[in-house]
């Protein structure tokens, strides 16, 4: 059976996906897109499964294959079958990008289609399509202003220039800095702290903060408002109140 | 190079490097700058040549004071006066270029100073710069974009505190808020400015026109059509030249 060059691991309600082709820096291929889809098919028949890491062997990723760049003779095919994001996007739940090393160009896209990034010290951040005369297409131009602001995002879109872990996380970019070592089990103990709280109130709060953000205030509170009472209707939500009440850990099961 | 009444305006190759000429009165903007700035703009806009900009001040003191309040007594009346800005709309000319434009901030930027650094695209300051938006004080609100511009680049509640209050902020808090890129040795500041113009310039141009056009057009839309867009647009580029190594 040939390695796998996307991993699938699980413990408990967490998993984790780890790019795993660090020869050629995780750089994105249509077999590793084809990788990502089948883990996605499978997670959204788990819903045991609350929180997923997204990370990569010795590296995070890179960018875009140049293979796979060049194996395309029409752009629309070439954006079609190498966009990755959506994959990311979709796995409707909370998600965790632990950046060890490169995110670069379409690499740094699928880190900021996770919630949450936390890295590595040694990591470092680009958005460099323009070095080849490219906009950023796996949703770029569009994620990085809404984290960094548009000000560093047009900086990082327009010269290409790499970011230390010390500035992603002035800029944002980045939640948390740890040593290499600590990496994964800082994103572990995140995800599992994630995990214990209620799936349904994590997902309301998610769609809530994401659709929010692009309606109009007075939309956007009646948005939470909805999710909040649909809320009400759940066990979570009793046991929640509960436990609370009654001074121990509550036990969500997602109902 | 080219010297209008208040602006100096120099092409170095492909980068346009436009200075605010009235240091001594801080460059503070009034009617004459607004026709000079206004012309500026459409030849940067229009000229082939330009690939980036570059927009400083004159003088060791500021960027840009403010406005120039000794004419506010003698404008013109407002229904007039109104008809005139959208006329010659200098702010939203500034807006619609489409070439990426760096705002190289000392001193002084204040009121319109700051307005026109945040038609700017990438910000970078100088250790000695202060930021204020001093209009609520004049009795009068920002006009060249202001309210607009500095929630959208720092957030709501930032520029609540700067406007309402008229408290004035120094270049690491600017850079703190994202109201400034970088902060940058008073000495460098024109070095840093010219640095990363000519890396910009060295990329395709109409890939930058692209990419700004994307980024800014993209953040009045929710993100699904943000993406959509950012695909239509990538799609007008030809398939990529892998030669480089990023």
């Amino acid at each position: 059976m040939s390695r796998k060059i996307v991993l699938f691991e699980r413990e408990d309600s967490v998993a984790v996906i780890t790019l795993n082709s660090p020869a050629s820096g995780n750089a994105v291929t249509v077999r590793i897109i084809s990788a990502l889809k089948d883990i996605r098919a499978d997670l959204s028949e788990r819903p045991d499964i609350r929180v997923v890491i997204l990370t990569g062997k010795d590296t995070f990723c890179c960018g875009t294959d140049r293979n796979a760049l060049s194996s395309f003779k029409n752009k629309e095919a070439l954006i079609r079958e190498l966009s990755a994001a959506p994959l990311i996007a979709g796995l409707d739940r909370p998600t965790i990008a632990a950046i060890d090393g490169d995110a670069l160009g379409q690499g740094l896209e699928l880190a900021l289609c996770c919630d949450l990034r936390i890295c590595s010290e040694r990591a470092r951040f680009a958005m460099d399509q323009i070095s080849r005369g490219e906009i950023p297409w796996d949703g770029g131009t569009q994620r990085l202003a809404r984290v960094v602001g548009r000000g560093k995002a047009m900086e990082m879109i327009f010269t290409g220039t790499v970011l230390d872990a010390g500035e992603a996380l002035q800029t944002g970019l980045v939640g948390r800095v740890v040593p290499s070592a600590e990496l994964m089990p800082a994103a572990a103990a995140m995800a599992r702290d994630l995990s214990l709280k209620s799936p349904l109130a994590l997902r309301y709060a998610r769609e809530a903060i994401y659709k929010g953000i692009e309606l109009t205030l007075e939309q956007g509170l009646r948005l939470e408002a909805d999710l909040y009472f649909l809320l009400h209707t759940t066990e979570d939500r009793t046991e929640g109140v509960r436990a609370f009440r009654e001074k121990r850990p509550p036990r969500f099961t997602g109902r | 190079m080219s010297a209008f009444e208040t602006l100096i305006y120099e092409k170095q190759g492909a980068i346009a490097w436009v200075t605010l000429n009235r240091p001594k009165v801080l460059n503070i903007y009034n009617i004459r700058m607004r026709d000079d700035l206004f012309e500026v703009l459409g030849s940067i806009k229009d000229d082939p040549d330009v690939r980036v900009a570059v927009l400083k001040g004159a003088g060791e003191k500021a960027f840009c004071a403010g406005a120039d309040l000794s004419e506010f007594l003698t404008a013109p009346p407002p229904v007039e006066a109104r008809r005139v800005r959208f006329e010659r709309d200098v702010w939203g000319l500034f807006l619609s270029i489409s070439k990426p434009f760096i705002a190289a901030l000392h001193g002084f930027v204040l009121g319109s100073g700051i307005e026109m650094a945040l038609c700017c695209d990438i910000r970078i300051a100088s250790d000695d710069a202060r930021f204020g938006l001093p209009e609520a004080a004049l009795g009068i609100i920002p006009a060249a974009g202001g309210t607009q511009t500095l929630p959208r680049a720092v957030g709501t509640a930032k520029a609540m505190d700067m406007l309402l209050l008229n408290r004035w902020i120094d270049a690491e808090e600017a850079r703190g808020i994202g109201l400034a890129n970088r902060v940058v040795p008073r000495g460098q500041l024109l070095a840093k400015a010219d640095e990363m113009a000519r890396r910009i310039a060295s990329h395709d141009p109409v890939a930058l026109a692209l990419a700004k056009q994307s980024v800014v057009l993209g953040l009045d839309m929710v993100l699904g059509e943000g993406l959509h867009l950012e695909k239509r647009l990538a799609m007008k580029l030809g398939l990529p030249h892998c030669g480089a190594v990023s």
